[in-house]
């Protein structure tokens, strides 16, 4: 693919050029699929804690953001990173999160095993976290700027011993995977034509 | 006191699932600008309580610097802070805290006790865990769909509330029998078909073998164990509704209709008796109407019903005696509701319009009595329109006759007697000749 047809190195300076199509369509695709589910991770986040019992839910309560193994949240630095550079963390971030989804999951079966809903939408949540993960990774893939070698394998996901931990955890990622995938949005927002430079 | 064996019902700290070799979080840290970070562990971490009972519970700190003080802290029960009087300052870096009279677990994740800084922020976390051990599960009832598979039902003890979760795990085994040695337990897989509680074993069931059945009900505090139920497979058949009823008017009666229906398929091929129920409603009521013991036939007639009324009517099956069973059976579900109507009643002269009495009549005092009496019988009976005196005269007539035939009770009207006698299934059927003109 030439310079010409899609360049995400200064797409301010290239937005003169229309992209291929198909690319157009794709990268349209999945900021629709990053916005519809920024608003399903809002909703499993409110979900969440309506079954860990106050505090959690409570307003003004701010349990401490413990860092979660192998993933990170946005940092504010990043947003000066180039954007192929963003949609890379994105893309790395969204891979690690199913499993530890996954993780949350099998901890609220025995926590709450009379809430099959909020043990559904942790399932879909890690299925739609792969999923977009695999769009981003495609976007970048079309437009040649894809990561090089090999993606490390995502760390096994991080456990609490207590049952109070557990839930603070699970917190922690439910809150980590509606960042990410809110900033995945913004990230693509840039790309599509016509959106906010 | 619960039935069954109680597991112990003092304080017991969950045995911590297996660690994964990047374990992050045993206990929970806030840190705080510039000041170091402090730790704390609550002790005990998420204990099991019986209803009632009393808990000491201590939140440490430590951190760094070292030297971190227990004053300040606070604790706070889902979300509530806990009075000051019911912790103490055991040492420079423990507070203590005493709980009496546990009520039971707000939510069944547990309550969580939270052990606080001075600025409000969380130190650490515990869950507690109050409720009550199960109670007996009891009154189990099964049924087999077409001998098939067999689904089981059941009331959890003491009305279903521990306040814990507790697992229910319905158990069933052939009743061993001399020879064949113990037989090994199964456990029933797919809960909650037919509402909370109740289990579905779908396949790999004996016939003319009794089961043993029991459910076993389990949480933090005991078990408990229902009573065996012993049964027969064949002894608890259903079936699925009869197909294909229809509903038709008989001719133009107009105050009967023709149930027919189909067997149920499935256990055409089976000996077996049936018998089966009709129910019918008028369309704008929720009264339903029983015809019972309409007993292996696949037809019925239902008379003295209201003329140019819709009814629905529904069929169930019951296959008792199958294959010589001897117990009573049990009834399917109703079939879809059928929609009839019976014929509008045809009275010559008679159509729409407004009854007004006649003006300029005789104003004798029986005359008026009966035209009241008459107009009254209008409202109730007949479409009135285009009065006249022949009208009139007939109803005399017809009040007439009608008197007669209310001393003669008990007599048939020869016509009726194919529909009213014989008929099992005919609970309204009546045998006064319809009001003719």
């Amino acid at each position: 693919m030439s310079r010409r047809e899609g360049s995400l190195e200064d797409p301010q300076a290239d937005s003169s050029v229309s992209l291929l199509p198909h690319l157009e369509a794709k990268i349209r695709q999945t900021h629709s699929l990053a916005h519809l589910l920024t608003k399903y991770a809002e909703q499993l986040l409110q979900e969440y804690v309506q079954h860990q019992g106050d505090p959690f839910g409570l307003p003004g309560f701010s349990p401490p953001r413990l860092p979660v193994a192998g993933l990170s949240a946005p940092a504010p630095s990043q947003a000066g990173l180039p954007l192929p550079e963003r949609l890379r963390l994105d893309a790395a971030a969204l891979a690690a999160l199913p499993p530890m989804l996954d993780a949350v999951r099998r901890r609220q079966a025995e926590l709450n095993p009379h809430a099959p809903r909020l043990l559904r939408h942790l399932e879909d949540a890690a299925r739609q976290a792969r999923a977009l993960g695999a769009a981003v990774e495609t976007v970048l893939a079309a437009l040649g700027a894809a990561a090089r070698g090999p993606r490390p394998e995502p760390p096994a996901a991080a456990t609490a011993a207590g049952v109070f931990p557990a839930k603070v955890l699970g917190l922690r990622v439910c809150g980590l995977y509606r960042d990410w995938v809110s900033r995945t949005e913004g990230d693509l927002s840039q790309l599509v034509p016509g959106g906010p430079a | 006191m619960p039935a069954g064996s109680p597991g112990p019902a003092a304080q017991s700290a969950r045995r911590p699932p297996p660690l994964l070799p990047l374990l992050l979080l045993c206990v929970l840290g806030a840190p705080r600008a510039g000041s170091g970070a402090h730790t704390a562990v609550i002790s005990p971490q998420d204990p099991t309580l019986l209803i009632g009972s009393s808990l000491q519970a201590t939140c440490s700190v430590h951190g760094d610097p070292p030297g971190a003080t227990a004053e300040g802290l606070y604790w706070t029960l889902n979300g509530r802070r806990l009075a000051p009087e019911l912790s103490r300052v055991l040492n420079a870096s423990t507070l203590a805290l005493a709980l009496a009279n546990l009520n039971g677990s707000r939510q069944q994740s547990g309550d969580n006790l939270v052990c606080h800084a001075r600025d409000g922020s969380i130190l650490a976390g515990s869950c507690l865990y109050v409720g009550l051990p199960p109670e007996k599960p009891f009154n189990i009832s099964c049924w087999s769909k077409n001998m098939k598979d067999l689904t089981c039902r059941w009331t959890p003890g003491a009305h279903g509330e521990t306040f814990l979760h507790t697992n229910y795990s319905l158990k069933y085994k052939l009743r061993s029998g001399g020879q064949k040695g113990p037989s090994c337990d199964n456990t029933c897989e797919e809960y909650h078909t037919v509402g909370p509680h109740s289990c579905h074993i779908p396949k790999d069931l004996a016939l003319f073998t009794p089961y043993e059945i029991w459910v076993e009900a389990t949480n933090r505090l005991g078990s408990a164990r229902s009573d065996v139920l012993t049964l027969d497979i064949l002894d608890v058949v259903t079936t699925d509704p009869p197909p294909d009823v229809h509903v038709s008017r008989v001719g133009g009666l107009e105050d009967q209709l023709s149930v027919r229906w189909v067997s149920p398929p499935a256990l055409k091929d089976f000996l077996f008796q049936a018998k089966y129920q009709i129910r019918y409603r008028v369309e704008d009521s929720v009264d339903w109407k029983v015809v019972d013991d309409v007993s292996n036939q696949t037809s019925c007639r239902l008379a003295g019903l209201k003329p140019g009324t819709v009814y629905f009517v529904q069929v169930r099956c019951n296959p008792f005696g199958i294959y010589g069973s001897k117990k009573a059976g049990i009834w399917s579900e109703w079939s879809h509701p059928t929609a009839a109507s019976t014929p509008r009643s045809e009275r010559p002269g008679l159509g729409g319009g407004a009854c007004e009495p006649r003006g300029g009549e005789p104003s004798s005092g029986p005359v008026r009595r009966e035209l009241k009496q008459f107009l009254g019988w209008l409202k109730k009976h007949a479409y009135c329109s285009n009065l006249s005196f022949r009208l009139y005269d007939q109803w005399r007539a017809w009040m007439q006759k009608s008197h007669k035939t209310r001393n003669q009770v008990g007599r048939r009207d020869p016509s009726r007697t194919a529909t009213c006698a014989g008929l099992a299934c005919v609970t309204m059927c009546s045998c006064v000749p319809a009001v003719s003109f």
